[in-house]
């Protein structure tokens, strides 16, 4: 028996979102659904696309569930010297299963950047690890796609292979569990409350609801993890140079978190820095030309006079660059180009968090995407992790509609579980584990990671194995 | 492993009581109490995915591959299809077989009304089978006497003499219990319309079974009570098989459409198919009427 949540957890959550259990009385009867997906974003989007691009779960009746308004998502008209902040790296894995779906046709390919090298270096030792695929792999790291791209891609998706009740600019005001009416017993069945006052009844819910997820709380599932600390400051760039050949992808790692330049298309490149929540204010609050050059140093100067720069200069860091520029020797095949201007209205940050549900199923609820897990955006697995999910459960579900399962069912769900828990486990302890290894200026530490970068930067075929990860080979 | 080991006190009694009935003709009211009130403690958890009911739940998805497997060995349409489940128990195979693309009907038989009450229940919580699956407090013997007091003949067009035919009969964990395993295949058999299937499964007679299922289930552990299982009664593969290739009109020209197939459970894995598993343990059999 799930208990009624206390006011204070809803305040805690500060969703408009209220919990009534087997509510005595229903002002109507609800529609049956087979699938009610709640959340239109990248996991949302993909689960119902794919669910409906297969021959066995086509029939399914779905509906998806959106708060924002899709409609700037379905007329997605970008300029081509213009590029979002909300940027997600796609592993050849990820995307492989995208292109299964058709769905990936549909996404804007010019304004996608793929890239075959990577550069990571340590920002107190200087050690450093080159990636690239000449390494007896001819395939990309990973591809560079903004978050409104691949949703605007997966809507048109949706659109064209139809059947998806899309409710967009609508809450989930309610969930609480069916009632019994003497014929149909629906006493184990979600039932969601929108803010239109349409009811449906779900054999299945799925909560790609966001960290946040309402359907998690419903499902009583507990979440655990930690916030780091840190923030994320994203930006779009412009690099010196055309930016035309081969890409690289470079991370620095600097005792307050990693800074990253990604590729995109033509001179752009995104920035995604991690670093103290004080540091993201203070470059939140930069001119653009001093938060161009506070990016530069970033890369390009001692830890020391990052920390210095970031911590103290508030204007004039373009001179404070330039000055201690000339006093710092740079490997420029290293690093990336400088960057010459920051996109208007790019810079943004988020706190960053581990978290991890316990479980991802219960008796017909299923969570997927930052709704069962959050990781640390330094490898670029975040969307990864949620598309992983989405082919998991799209799997499990076909599999139960095959032999004739309960899709809903926990018995059923269990395959999602088991498959994606450990993997998605696994790969934020690594990551978690790599912040806080690079988290420190210890001497003994700084030695010993310095060696095992030398080392692997030695051994090829542990590279090769790193890299393949990377790439969910 | 074998399944016995594991399988659910609930289905035991189940299935025990089901055997009396059989040889008993219906006089099922002379149930054990001690076993009524064991059966009415476990029966709740039958649907319970963490109960005692769950290594039954896990094979289920291995039932339906192998009447597919059946199935598609000839081609066989499956749309419109008509099942009969004997020997339902709580409906793990009943309701999977309503919920396939192209079923038409169900029809779930077993004498033990706590059983039934337990199925009709869980029937009820899926809108997908209404219409689609009845329960029947019969055996197969009393079958046509209880649907035609229940006025439910609506499979009519079916109807071939006295019986109400059905593309397949499936009948899982039964035929082990029964006094007479020929006599109640064949009473199945009569259910089946040409180029349909009778579609089981059962336990062979071996020493592993007897280790598993008597020694350490009964005689050890005593999670089953004791004198659950009767080893003689066990039916293996090769005894079926001679049986089957006696039946005039059965199993194609040269016994082509009799298949046994073995299937374990590995604990880590779950369970698998293992041909020639039928020789040591837990099998399913299948045998198309032929066409006429």
């Amino acid at each position: 028996m799930r208990p009624t949540l206390s006011t204070t957890t809803l305040r805690r959550l500060q969703l408009p979102f209220t919990l009534r259990r087997n509510a005595s009385t229903t002002a109507s009867n609800p529609s049956i659904y087979d699938v009610v997906i709640v959340g239109g974003g990248p996991a949302g989007l993909s689960l119902a696309s794919v669910l409906r691009s297969s021959a066995w779960t086509k029939p399914l009746k779905i509906a998806l569930i959106e708060g924002m308004d899709l409609t700037p998502a379905r007329e997605w008209k970008p300029t081509p010297d213009n590029f979002s902040n909300r940027v997600s790296s796609l592993t050849p894995g990820s995307v492989a299963f995208l292109q299964s779906t058709g769905a990936w046709d549909l996404v804007k390919q010019e304004r996608v950047q793929s890239y075959k090298g990577m550069e990571v270096w340590d920002g107190v030792s200087g050690s450093a690890i080159s990636f690239n695929t000449a390494l007896g792999s001819t395939s990309d790291i990973a591809y560079m796609c903004e978050n409104n791209n691949l949703t605007s891609g997966l809507l048109s998706h949706i659109e064209s292979l139809g059947g998806i009740e899309i409710r967009d600019k609508t809450r989930v005001e309610s969930i609480t569990n069916g009632t019994d009416d003497g014929t149909l017993d629906l006493t184990s069945w979600p039932v969601v409350t929108l803010s239109s006052g349409e009811k449906m009844a779900a054999r299945l819910l799925v909560g790609a609801d966001g960290a946040n997820s309402p359907v998690r709380t419903f499902a009583e599932i507990e979440t655990r993890g930690w916030d780091y600390g840190r923030h994320g400051v994203v930006a779009t760039l412009k690099l010196e140079g055309t930016g035309e050949g081969e890409k690289t992808a470079y991370q620095r790692f600097l005792p307050t978190g990693p800074i990253a330049m990604l590729p995109m298309p033509g001179p752009y490149a995104t920035l995604v820095w991690s670093t103290t929540p004080q540091h993201a204010a203070a470059l939140k609050a930069l001119a653009p030309e001093d938060f161009v050059a506070a990016v530069n140093a970033g890369f390009r100067l001692s830890h020391v006079d990052v920390e210095y720069i970031v911590s103290n200069v508030t204007k004039g860091v373009v001179d404070e660059f330039a000055w201690r520029e000339q006093n710092t020797a740079v490997d420029e095949k290293r690093v990336p180009a400088k960057a010459v201007s920051v996109q208007e209205k790019s810079v943004a940050n988020f706190p960053l968090k581990m978290r991890h549900a316990d479980s991802y199923i219960a008796e017909r609820v299923a969570l997927i995407g930052d709704a069962a897990h959050s990781v640390h955006p330094l490898a670029g697995q975040g969307l990864n992790q949620g598309i992983g999910d989405v082919r998991s459960l799209a799997k499990t579900v076909e599999y139960a509609v095959q032999h004739g399962q309960d899709i809903g069912a926990v018995l059923s769900l269990e395959p999602y579980f088991e498959e994606q828990y450990f993997k998605n486990h696994v790969l934020i302890g690594v990551v978690d584990k790599l912040h806080k290894l690079y988290g420190t200026t210890s001497a003994p530490v700084v030695a010993v990671r310095s060696l095992g970068l030398d080392a692997v930067n030695a051994l090829d075929g542990l590279k090769k194995f790193i890299m393949d990860r990377a790439a969910s080979r | 492993m074998s399944l016995h080991t594991l399988r659910p006190a609930v289905r035991q009694l189940r299935t025990l009581r089901a055997v009396r009935a059989h040889s008993t003709h219906g006089s099922s009211a002379s149930f054990d109490p001690l076993e009524v009130s064991h059966f009415n403690a476990l029966a709740s958890e039958w649907w319970d995915p963490h109960g005692s009911s769950r290594l039954l739940h896990l094979m289920n998805p291995l039932r339906l591959q192998f009447l597919s497997s059946c199935l598609s060995k000839h081609g066989d349409a499956t749309k419109n299809m008509k099942y009969l489940d004997v020997g339902c128990g709580g409906g793990i195979l009943a309701e999977s077989l309503a919920r396939l693309k192209g079923t038409e009907s169900v029809i779930g038989v077993d004498p033990t009304p706590e059983v039934l009450k337990i199925a009709r229940g869980h029937m009820r919580q899926d809108p997908a089978l209404q219409r689609r699956l009845r329960y029947v407090g019969a055996t197969i013997d009393t079958l046509e006497k209880v649907l035609a007091e229940e006025g439910g003949r609506e499979l009519k067009e079916g109807w071939e003499g006295e019986r109400t035919m059905f593309d397949v009969v499936t009948t899982m964990e039964v035929v082990e219990h029964v006094p007479h395993p020929t006599r109640f295949l064949k009473e199945c058999m009569q259910h089946v319309r040409p180029g349909g299937w009778v579609v089981g499964s059962t336990i062979a007679r071996t020493w592993t079974s007897y280790l598993t299922t008597k020694l350490v289930a009964e005689d050890i552990l005593g999670i089953v009570p004791k004198g659950t299982h009767d080893w003689n009664k066990y039916v293996n593969a090769n005894e079926l098989d001679s049986f089957f290739r006696g039946q005039d009109g059965w199993g194609g020209k040269h016994g082509e459409d009799i298949v046994f197939l073995g299937c374990a459970y590995i604990p880590g894995l779950g369970w698998k198919m293992v041909p020639g598993g039928e020789k040591v343990g837990n099998y399913f059999f299948g045998i198309r009427r032929n066409s006429e």
